[in-house]
């Protein structure tokens, strides 16, 4: 979706590795450094969002997915996610 | 066997949509609202949709209400149309009337000429907001009785990787688990990070209760307070 640098890029799939593998905290640390790096990056914010909500702190999701769109208004994923979260029908 | 049919009077913003939704799950409706516009634009939707003064006792009958198994009386801007609707409605001998009430005395009223249920929306939104405020944990509740309720709430940290048996769920705060909503993480056809949803429907002693689990319990509003941290 939103393609950065391979630092960046690694620090993604090491985050999505850990949210497969159940492990939020450590999957949030990876999107973070992903962020210290690139601010802008709509998908690590997407992700973080994922795990607010799996993790069921819903208005921290609905904040992370807030800030993806932000960035990137055609996220369709993120936009999805959060009317469902608000509660708008797709 | 003969086709059940619904008839709403009153197309408000909660009429028409009880009307639109009834019809999508394959029920016959017909809907009923004085006003032309409002009429046209719910006759694609609807089996039948008629301008008709819900308060003229001709008109309904002549409308088929006495044919219909349920009336839906949605009529929110004026009490008195509503309760008079009503009670023509009950004449006919409809046997199953719902009324949308608006306020306590407007369903005390439709209770004492006949309606057999009386739904109160704005307030009853109002009770699960609040209830969504005061307790965050809390996703859903629904009453099952005056003493007891269902209720889904987040699993509590300090069961978290115990089995429902060896939790003491049930002995701490004397309810019953019936479901486990599990969320899953994946990644979807297009490589982003996703998760589904699910459900354990019967849950044995031996199940484990992991980060993030929902559960869905029931018990006495006292036992669920407790849960809740209300008491």
């Amino acid at each position: 979706m939103i393609k950065g640098d391979s630092q960046e890029a690694n620090h993604i799939e090491l985050g999505k590795f850990y949210f497969l593998n159940n492990k939020f905290n450590e999957a949030v640390a990876e999107f973070k450094k992903v962020l210290e790096i690139n601010p802008s990056n709509a998908e690590a914010y997407y992700n973080i969002g994922l795990i607010k909500e799996v993790s069921n702190l819903l208005n921290e999701a609905k904040d992370m997915y807030s800030k993806a769109l932000a960035i990137c208004p055609d996220y369709k994923i993120a936009r999805d996610r959060l009317n469902k979260l608000i509660g708008v029908e797709n | 066997m003969k086709k059940k049919q619904y008839a709403v009077i009153g197309l408000g913003t909660f009429g028409y949509n009880v009307a639109v939704e009834l019809e999508k799950k394959g029920i016959q409706v017909l809907a009923i609202d004085n006003d032309s516009e409002i009429i046209n634009k719910i006759s694609a939707f609807v089996t039948q949709a008629l301008i008709a003064d819900a308060t003229d006792e001709k008109a309904m009958e002549d409308a088929g209400i006495a044919d219909c198994d349920t009336v839906i009386v949605s009529i929110g801007e004026s009490i008195e149309t509503s309760i008079l609707s009503t009670l023509i409605v009950k004449e006919l001998g409809v046997k199953n009337i719902i009324v949308k009430s608006a306020s306590s005395w407007h369903s005390k009223v439709a209770a004492k000429i006949g309606a057999n249920t009386i739904v109160y929306p704005e307030f009853e939104m109002a009770k699960k907001l609040v209830d969504g405020i005061r307790s965050p944990n809390i996703l859903e509740q629904i009453e099952l009785s005056k003493e007891y309720n269902l209720i889904e709430v987040v699993a509590p940290e300090e069961i978290l990787g115990k089995t429902i048996k060896s939790s003491g769920f049930r002995n701490n705060y004397g309810v019953n688990i019936i479901a486990i909503r599990k969320q899953i993480p994946f990644i979807n056809d297009d490589g982003q990070s996703d998760m589904k949803e699910e459900i354990n429907m019967v849950p044995g002693p031996e199940d484990e209760i992991d980060q993030n689990d929902i559960l869905v319990v029931v018990g006495s509003k006292e036992s669920l307070a407790k849960l809740k941290g209300d008491k």
